[in-house]
């Protein structure tokens, strides 16, 4: 995996005493997609979260190691820089709900208070494109975000995420709330987006990281067992664990 | 993060269940076309047409295994969508129907040529012959055991035994052409006896096929990787040319 966009060296997160990440080296590259597979309780969720220094939010937590983004240590950054330049989208739709379309998508912008109102609308505009959303809301911005069925909420969210121009896109288990037909939509717009954007994906759903993902990375009990491009973890992995666990025989 | 403590392995599931019972299946198959063989063989070789007809008619059988396989086989991937070793050892066991089937069909060819005719007496060809039917069976059986047993090391030794097929094959061939020589009247039974000695050399490469598409169930590997293919030449190049 040559031309890492971000990159984990020697990483260890902390809940308390309890180490749920073990001294993991992981690369994710400019430009792809990046899955991480592994059964509950692995630490998929927290070595995403520690990418955009979410996991610190939590009390009685630490990290150890190093993040790098452009081979910048992002531990030792601005949280709130780092979390506008790696953008996340959670397992669970989460729009503001009090909010409307138009506004969940603009708020990072207007908080910022650097832009002009036309500068406002055509970010809203380009990112609920790129969330593959715009046609179906072009005529109704104003309605409330709740309006929306599950699986817009969550492409809502992905555009509410890309208005803020992230270089990186974490999704944690982003389909797992969502039926087939919505689901299918996020897998095709996670295609869509690697052209601008680097993609680190978590998910249960060892299908769809075989569907979306260029490298996928399998994590146990906090370790990385194994990672490589998809299509050869899937067909012929080189650890038994893997092989166990994408076969289901736990999990 | 989930609560759910993380979890184990464990002993295997169903899906072990399942590809164990599609390769007693497939040797099922192959044991159906290896007598299929052995019978076409030996109405051949005696003129036997009632026991030729009863090759042909069970190629209807051989038909219907290769349906069941497959459609078992493909109820298989959309249930369980497997991944690795699982998914190599279902795509390997759809191959592998095929090889059997192309087995099966070789005997049928053999039973289909079958005349009333009896065969020149040429005790060097008939016992080239012979030992080629006793070859390839013990080769097909060889793979079929292979894959059955999940052993990627006998299925190796069957590339080095189809050398010695491919030998005994150029040997034949060889004695036929001498024997079109001496007696140009027995040319429509040597050409038949040409076809069979061919038929024999192709069922033991179908066999080195369900090799290869168990080594690389068990192991992932493609022929490639472990034997590398040894550059061909024509025929007549070779020290062991048939004259």
């Amino acid at each position: 995996m040559a031309n890492g966009k971000m990159r984990v060296e020697h990483l260890s997160a902390y809940y308390g005493n309890r180490r749920a990440i073990e001294d993991i080296s992981l690369e994710f590259p400019k430009n792809e997609v990046s899955a991480i597979i592994g059964p509950s309780g692995c630490g998929k969720s927290t070595l995403v979260r520690c990418l955009n220094r979410l996991h610190e939010t939590l009390p009685r937590t630490r990290v150890e190691g190093r993040i790098l983004l452009d081979g910048e240590d992002i531990l030792e950054l601005d949280p709130i820089g780092v979390r506008r330049r790696v953008g996340m989208v959670f397992q669970r739709p989460n729009p503001f709900v009090t909010m409307s379309i138009y506004d969940n998508v603009s708020v990072s912008l207007r908080f910022n208070g650097r832009h002009s109102r036309e500068e406002i609308d055509r970010a809203v505009i380009r990112s609920l494109q790129q969330a593959a959303l715009w046609d179906e809301v072009k005529d109704r911005v104003d309605a409330p975000a709740m309006s929306l069925s599950g699986g817009q909420q969550q492409r809502l969210c992905i555009a509410r995420a890309l208005a803020a121009e992230p270089e990186v896109l974490l999704m944690d288990e982003p389909c797992s709330a969502l039926d087939p037909v919505a689901t299918a939509k996020i897998e095709s717009l996670v295609a869509e987006l690697k052209s601008e954007y680097t993609l680190v994906i978590v998910t249960h759903n060892m299908q769809q990281a075989g569907r979306v993902a260029d490298n996928t990375a399998f994590l146990y009990l906090g370790k990385l067992v194994e990672v490589g491009p998809t299509e050869e973890l899937f067909e012929r992995p080189k650890e038994r664990l893997t092989e166990q666990y994408i076969t289901g025989r736990f999990g | 993060m989930s609560g759910d403590s993380p979890a184990t392995p464990e002993e295997p599931r169903g899906a072990d269940t399942e590809l164990r019972r599609l390769k007693v299946r497939a040797k099922e198959m192959g044991q159906w076309a290896l007598q299929m063989v052995h019978d076409g063989w030996e109405a051949f070789r005696t003129g036997n047409l009632v026991g030729a007809q009863n090759v042909l008619d069970s190629d209807t059988r051989l038909d219907r295994f290769d349906e069941e396989i497959e459609h078992e086989i493909i109820t298989f991937l959309v249930l369980r969508q497997p991944a690795a070793g699982d998914l190599r050892t279902a795509a390997a066991l759809l191959k592998i129907s095929t090889h059997l089937d192309r087995i099966g069909r070789l005997g049928f060819d053999m039973a289909r040529i079958t005349t009333l005719e009896v065969l020149p007496d040429v005790p060097e060809l008939s016992s080239v012959l012979r030992s080629m039917d006793l070859t390839v069976e013990s080769i097909v059986q060889q793979s079929l055991d292979a894959l059955v047993e999940d052993q990627p090391a006998l299925a190796l030794g069957l590339f080095v035994r189809d050398d010695e097929v491919d030998r005994m094959h150029r040997e034949a061939m060889r004695l036929i052409v001498r024997e079109l020589a001496r007696d140009p009247n027995s040319a429509r039974h040597l050409s038949n006896e040409l076809l069979v000695a061919r038929h024999f050399e192709r069922i033991a490469d179908n066999a080195c096929k369900i090799g290869e598409k168990t080594i690389y169930a068990v192991t992932g590997q493609r022929r490639s990787e472990y034997l590398p293919r040894h550059p061909y030449t024509p025929y007549v190049l070779e020290k062991s040319a048939p004259e």
